[in-house]
């Protein structure tokens, strides 16, 4: 297990030789974030109550989005694509470790250390600009852990099986960009899915989007509006299908890839 | 001088089928990437839609104002891509070395590196967002003055998009920091796809005065509704030249430091 | 045609510190002197090569000529012209060919890049014909010119970067490192291209390289670059007669001899009879060659000069 944790060391020193970099990629992120903040503090500052959503609940969903964004959403395994297209991929799997334990925990320290920034971007911004600071109900706090672990699973095994496109096409990107516009307008990352019309909202409830960021959120920043009008037992059952289905998927074409792919290149 | 006209037109008409020919031998990310972009488009609009449904006006704009604003975004932003996709490249011919090779050909650089790279795929998107721009315009009542003034302030957005797309090819004869340059420069303009009354004052100033996006956005569709005040048209224009005039003098000064790469 | 006098060019290499603020706002550099006042004249259908270790400065004056770099002080003209300018008229008389580096467009063919260069140049179709047709020629390439340039082997590349650098048919060549990762056969086939190419369209030709083989094969006339200073400037035999003092004695002995005989003429470097080879100092030669003759039953003497490797190494060393 300890190789692991080097794993995990290490991807936090390689941070510290990009720093300019890293530090212009949280700016990049910060000023994407001003977008849906402005945008939805205008509108609920006009509208009283927008689907449920007044001025101090919008400005707690999107406190805890910011500070939550990278650590669910955000993953190295975009660079798994280039890396069997490469053949760089090779070195890691002839290295006595875990391919999947390897990732995730790359992905750990990717996360929390971006966890810490985003919280300090967005405390600045709340301080600098004189808005109050949203408090948690502590009621809701086990399921937001549950639906936190769930979210940030269901994120791993569905960002993994979109790198393993790399085994059969070059054209990489393309996917990773269909499904990175989908996630940053389905995840709840530019308005809270529950603002959707009743009907459409039970639809995408049906679909894995509110289980990768939305609900998570949801769960820390205003759960009472969403608690009563949905069935908790059975989102959480379709969130763990999901999970599942992702996991077996990733798990399937990780075996069929590496067993079809020829390694070309280098 | 005609000669020369017509010369230049001729490379650039090379280059560009040049670059058809290289897009088109990855059909499937073409495909993919314009689904992509699309989706986005539709999903966006939807949203606008979702917004207004529940409320009449926002920051003082109407339902109809904010979608011309939108396509207004869309198609500067989009025009500029196709345009100077190049510039998207630029990084790597600097670190490789061969830009070199580039700068010792008699004709401008910026045929090949600003210009040289122009994606006709993408051009033809352009069309349907012109035409939904158009469609949605005429349905308001509009002067032929305010529509007018409205293209000159368009027109004066992209010089400020060829400013800033020629600046970063000056960066990057003096650093290979580029990549992020270009980013934020995108990150920021998204800032134009809503109002730019939305933001807070401060904020609002910023992406007015200093980096202009409003100007390049929010601007024309004002004056489109007649909501533009003289002292802003005139600054307009004063900064897009400003900014023109900028970004040639740091191609400039970036030429004569250029150390060039490897040896 | 190309005048040089006391060109000098400092680098400014910025320093890393790791420390970010640092970094970015105050930036500590560092001045390299790359050329330290050099100056020579190149004229008319001369082939000059330069050759000097890495980071001697060969590349830099190349590129300053051609006008790629700005000069930090000094006097250069290329063809009446101040390089730097990139005037049109000065840049449709010069080519630059780079080893390593490319300006074919990898994803199409090299017939693409070569209609793209007629544009350029504003080469007539009669005279790009007739020089493709030459340049295809001399390499018989014919075939390679329609394929994808990103399927060539490294030798064929080489080749077409050559041809899409000619067709407009330069006054003044300038070709850094031409051969460098080429296999021994493409080398060859370079080599003779070039010597070729200048006999046919008598063009100035200005060459880098770190091959000796290069230099012996091509160039008349040689410059010794090391850390931006000229060491030599002058033929290729008149270097040795300059700079070597040295000249090696090889004799194969026709019988046995005993060793302080031979060691009168000086320790020997190599000792396996019945050959024996002596390093002797030029003037000595004739007492030692006298002595041979008298002393010595030889079947066979060689006298040979010292290797031009050799002689370019010490002087590279002496400069320290």
């Amino acid at each position: 297990m300890y190789k692991y944790f080097a794993v995990f060391i290490l991807t936090l020193k390689e941070y510290f030789s990009y720093r300019l970099n890293f530090l212009i990629w949280r700016l990049r992120v910060f000023i994407g974030f001003l977008v849906p903040f402005f945008l939805w503090l205008t509108v609920t500052k006009q509208v009283k109550n927008f689907a449920g959503y007044d001025e101090k609940a919008i400005i707690s969903y999107f406190f805890f989005s910011h500070f939550l964004s990278y650590f669910i959403l955000g993953t190295r395994t975009v660079d798994i694509a280039s890396q069997i297209q490469s053949g760089e991929i090779l070195n890691l799997l002839l290295k006595p470790i875990s391919f999947f334990r390897y990732h995730f925990f790359r992905d750990l320290a990717d996360k929390i250390l971006n966890l810490f920034l985003s919280f300090f971007e967005i405390f600045l911004f709340f301080e600098i600009f004189s808005i109050p600071f949203p408090s948690t109900n502590f009621q809701f706090l086990p399921l937001f852990f549950l639906f936190l672990i769930l979210g940030l699973f269901l994120n791993f095994y569905l960002n993994l099986l979109i790198s393993f496109w790399g085994f059969w096409s070059t054209e990489i990107w393309a996917p990773r960009f269909i499904f990175f516009i989908l996630i940053s307008i389905l995840s709840g990352s530019f308005f809270p899915l529950d603002v959707l019309p009743k009907e459409l909202f039970s639809l995408i409830l049906f679909t894995p989007f509110p289980y990768l960021f939305f609900l998570p959120v949801k769960m820390i920043s205003s759960p009472e509006t969403l608690i009563n009008k949905i069935n908790l037992n059975s989102i959480f059952f379709m969130g763990s299908f999901w999970l599942i289905i992702f996991f077996f998927l990733s798990c399937f074409f990780w075996q069929k890839g590496l067993k079809n792919f020829s390694f070309w290149g280098r | 001088m005609f000669k020369k006209i017509k010369r230049n037109l001729k490379i650039l008409l090379l280059l560009t089928y040049n670059s058809l020919k290289i897009t088109s031998q990855s059909r499937q990310g073409m495909i993919f990437f314009t689904l992509g972009k699309i989706l986005r488009f539709l999903l966006l609009f939807g949203i606008i839609f979702l917004v207004f449904s529940k409320t009449k006006i926002i920051a003082g704009w109407s339902l109809k104002q904010v979608i011309i604003l939108y396509l207004t975004f869309n198609f500067i932003d989009t025009f500029s891509q196709v345009l100077y996709r190049e510039v998207y490249r630029f990084r790597p011919l600097v670190v490789s070395g061969n830009l070199d090779l580039i700068l010792v050909k008699p004709y401008h650089p910026f045929l090949r590196l600003l210009l040289g790279g122009v994606d006709l795929f993408d051009l033809l998107l352009l069309l349907p967002y012109l035409f939904l721009l158009l469609l949605f315009i005429f349905q308001e009542n509009v002067s032929f003055f305010s529509f007018l003034l409205y293209l000159v302030l368009v027109v004066n957005g992209l010089i400020i998009a060829t400013a800033f797309h020629i600046g970063v090819l000056g960066f990057g004869l003096l650093t290979t920091e580029i990549d992020n340059v270009i980013m934020i420069y995108r990150d920021l303009l998204n800032l134009g796809r809503f109002p730019i009354e939305i933001y807070q004052q401060v904020i609002s100033l910023i992406f007015t005065f200093i980096i202009p996006i409003g100007v390049m956005i929010t601007f024309p569709v004002k004056a489109l509704f007649g909501f533009l005040s003289f002292k802003n048209i005139v600054f307009s224009f004063f900064i897009s030249f400003f900014l023109l005039w900028l970004s040639v003098k740091l191609w400039q000064i970036g030429l004569k430091r250029y150390q060039s790469a490897g040896g | 045609m190309i005048v040089v006098k006391n060109l000098i060019k400092i680098y400014k290499i910025y320093q890393k510190t790791g420390r970010l603020i640092t970094d970015i706002f105050f930036r500590k550099y560092e001045e390299v002197l790359a050329l330290d006042k050099v100056s020579f004249e190149i004229g008319k259908n001369e082939l000059v090569a330069f050759i000097g270790p890495n980071g001697a400065g060969k590349t830099t004056t190349l590129k300053i000529l051609s006008g790629i770099l700005f000069p930090t002080a000094g006097y250069v003209s290329v063809l009446g012209f101040f390089p730097f300018e990139k005037k049109e008229a000065f840049l449709k008389q010069i080519s630059f060919i780079m080893g390593q580096r490319n300006q074919l467009i990898p994803d199409l063919t090299a017939m693409d890049t070569f209609l793209l260069n007629k544009e350029i140049y504003e080469i007539d179709d009669y005279q790009f014909k007739k020089n493709l047709q030459k340049l295809t020629a001399i390499f018989s390439a014919e075939k390679i010119i329609h394929q994808p340039v990103k399927m060539l082997s490294l030798g064929e590349r080489m080749k077409m970067e050559f041809i899409a650098a000619l067709l407009h048919q330069p006054r003044i060549v300038f070709l850094d490192e031409p051969t460098i990762g080429l296999d021994i056969f493409s080398q060859e086939a370079i080599r003779e291209f070039i010597k070729d190419y200048q006999k046919e369209f008598k063009a100035t030709i200005i060459l880098t390289s770190h091959y000796l083989e290069d230099v012996k094969r091509l160039a008349k006339r040689l410059i010794i670059i090391n850390k931006g200073k000229i060491l030599y400037d002058g033929s290729l035999t008149a270097i040795l007669q300059r700079f070597s003092q040295i000249k090696y004695v090889s004799l194969i002995l026709e019988k046995k001899v005993k060793q302080e005989a031979l060691f009168k003429i000086g320790k020997p470097i190599v000792y396996q009879l019945p050959k024996v080879i002596f390093q002797v100092e030029k003037k000595e030669l004739p007492r030692i060659v006298a002595y041979i003759n008298n002393k010595i039953p030889y079947l066979d003497l060689v006298i040979e000069d010292e290797k031009i490797e050799e002689v370019i190494k010490s002087l590279f060393k002496n400069q320290r």
